[in-house]
């Protein structure tokens, strides 16, 4: 029969026992419960008296036994860590490297994944605006200022036509816009309702509740900035000018390639636009040209005649409001394109495959080698791409032509020279082990190279090869060669196993 | 080379406790009772001679203990390596054999 004391005892030393397993690695936990908790049985066996208790300097014995299970707890867990670090290390491994390349392609692709801006210009490429849409201006104007008088549009929009099958109207002023609270000051578009038909353009978010109020469309940029790209904008209602107007939709990223770069355009029939916009007043004129319109201009460059509000004949020139959105699939495929056909430029295409002995690779080494340039080549094509597009919309939340610039430049350089360093890093690796090759040793002297080879040794930490590097290309040693290292090399590694 | 680096470097401690081990005291708790050395002295030391493969251990089979209602103790049994190693460290203490008596002689 157990005292209550023994019992109490009991329960802090296997207490104890339990804390310090706690200590030892989970793989090995359980095992060692069962050593401290058998021992634990047979000590406390060993002290127990012919009444069956166990006397209390017995228990403070016991304890001590106990205590000493914290050692060994700690002693299991360093030796397992020191066992831990006899593991194959993957330092300067096939796998290391692309763990690292995958790590950077990660990154680079949540970067991608937050930026603003590459959404834009990935919605920029997925419309295209009408091809038939021109700018038409005076032609002695050639810098997108305003040309063509409200009034000269009217004229033209409601009599006949032989060069254009419709025409749009917009004139852009700076005014005050109050949004809520927050005030600012846009560039307003005021244009007539078909600008963005004429243009081909979808709205995003369109809206129409049909109260009256006039329509107002966001430019991409002013969504972003004002309203932080809120899906629910449309609506709302804004005070721009004088007069209350309610947002209708969100033009796509591209649309404000328009001259003028407007903020907002306010939608206005043309019956406002006769009253709102003095009849003189310069703006811009958008139209669709007709199939004759289009010859007309085919024959005659880009420019054609017409009568202005004097009835004096003038020339206007046209220009073609489709700026080229390449997108960023197609610049990545273009950069990618020129990067491999400069890549013979910046590096040597060779692997240095020459040896000096008459060692043949076996098939599986021979693809294992060329997965792991496949896979670096792979990854850093994906690295390429977003990495790009992180470079060129870090600074820009919207789509623009100098962003498509820096996108196609960087992602050129990237491929370029990862491919270049992908190269480089092949022709020093193993090719059996494809380990790095390390502990690089200069042999022989410079000013004797033509007396006796020279340059630098590497070795395989394998034990599998040897490398030598020429320091100065010669024509009886041109090219990097492999040494493969038979089994009367392997004393020099000690602790090959666990390569 | 595990064992030749114990060899050299095996501390009398461990000497004491291969040689418990090696004149028949298989358990920890025996082995404590012998070299009169703490369990955190003996317990850590075994492990480390486990390591350097110079005693093995074995779990004592579950019928064997079931059957004397007790259970299942973990052994030590010198190995080969940690024979010669024993050698080695006798000659470097010249006692060591003299410290403990062997089970056999125990049990007369």
């Amino acid at each position: 029969m157990k005292s209550p004391s023994g019992v109490a005892f009991s329960a802090i030393q296997r207490t104890a026992l339990h804390t310090a397993s706690l200590f030892v690695p989970a793989a090995e936990r359980q095992n060692w419960s069962c050593e401290w908790l058998s021992e634990l049985w047979h000590v406390r066996s060993s002290y127990i008296r012919i009444d069956e208790t166990i006397s209390l300097q017995s228990q403070g014995e016991i304890m001590l036994f106990c205590l000493g299970a914290f050692s060994d707890a700690l002693c299991v867990r360093e030796l397992a860590t020191q066992s831990g670090s006899r593991r194959p290390h993957i330092h300067g491994s096939a796998a290391q490297t692309l763990l690292w390349l995958s790590a950077i392609l990660l990154l680079c692709f949540l970067i991608t994944s937050l930026l603003p801006g590459i959404q834009a210009e990935r919605e920029a490429a997925q419309f295209l605006i009408n091809p038939n849409a021109l700018i038409i201006s005076e032609a002695t104007d050639h810098s997108f200022r305003p040309s063509i008088p409200a009034g000269l549009y009217l004229n033209w929009k409601y009599t006949h036509q032989r060069f254009f099958q419709d025409l749009a109207f917009y004139q852009v002023t700076r005014e005050p816009a109050q949004a809520g609270s927050a005030r600012m000051s846009w560039n307003v578009a005021r244009s007539s309702t078909n600008l963005f038909s004429l243009l081909g353009v979808p709205l995003k978010y369109a809206f129409d509740d049909g109260s009256g109020l006039p329509s107002v469309i966001l430019s991409h940029e002013a969504w972003m900035r004002t309203f932080s790209g809120d899906p629910n904008v449309t609506g709302k209602v804004l005070r721009i000018g004088r007069g209350n107007a309610r947002v209708a939709g969100v033009a796509p990223a591209a649309a404000w390639e328009l001259p003028g770069s407007p903020d907002v355009w306010l939608l206005q029939a043309d019956t406002q636009i006769a009253t709102d916009i003095p009849y003189r007043t310069p703006g811009y004129l958008v139209a669709q040209l007709s199939s004759r319109g289009q010859e007309a201009m085919r024959n005659s460059g880009d420019g054609i005649s017409a009568h202005n509000l004097e009835d004096l004949l003038i020339d206007l020139s046209a220009t073609s409001v489709n700026a080229p959105v390449e997108g960023p699939w197609n610049l990545y495929g273009f950069a990618l394109f020129l990067a491999l056909v400069a890549l013979p430029a910046v590096s040597s295409v060779s692997l240095g495959e020459t040896q000096m002995t008459p060692h043949q690779a076996s098939t599986r080494e021979c693809v294992r080698r060329f997965v792991f340039l496949g896979a670096k080549f792979f990854l850093i094509s994906g690295i390429g791409l977003f990495a790009s597009l992180d470079i060129a919309y870090c600074s820009t939340s919207s789509y623009s032509m100098a962003a498509e610039c820096l996108q196609l430049i960087s992602c050129f350089a990237i491929c370029l020279f990862g491919f270049r360093w992908a190269l480089a890093d092949q022709r020093h690796r193993c090719p059996v082990c494809l380990r790095r090759v390390t502990n690089p040793a200069s042999v022989g002297l410079a000013s004797r190279t033509f007396l006796g080879w020279n340059g630098t040794e590497m070795i395989c930490m394998g034990g599998h090869t040897l490398l030598h590097v020429p320091a100065l290309p010669t024509s009886w040693f041109g090219d990097q060669r492999w040494l493969y290292l038979d089994s009367s090399w392997q004393f020099l590694f000690a602790d090959s196993g666990i390569y | 080379m595990p064992c030749m680096a114990a060899e050299a470097k095996l501390s009398h401690t461990a000497a004491m406790i291969l040689q418990a081990i090696s004149a028949g005291y298989v358990y920890g708790f025996s082995i404590m009772e012998v070299t009169g050395l703490p369990s955190g002295t003996v317990y850590p030391a075994m492990r480390r001679l486990e390591r350097d493969d110079l005693i093995r251990s074995q779990w004592e089979r579950q019928s064997i203990a079931d059957a004397e209602q007790r259970p299942p103790r973990k052994y030590y049994k010198i190995t080969t390596a940690g024979r010669s190693t024993l050698e080695a460290s006798r000659r470097r203490y010249p006692l060591l054999e003299r410290l403990m008596p062997t089970e056999e002689a125990r049990s007369l």
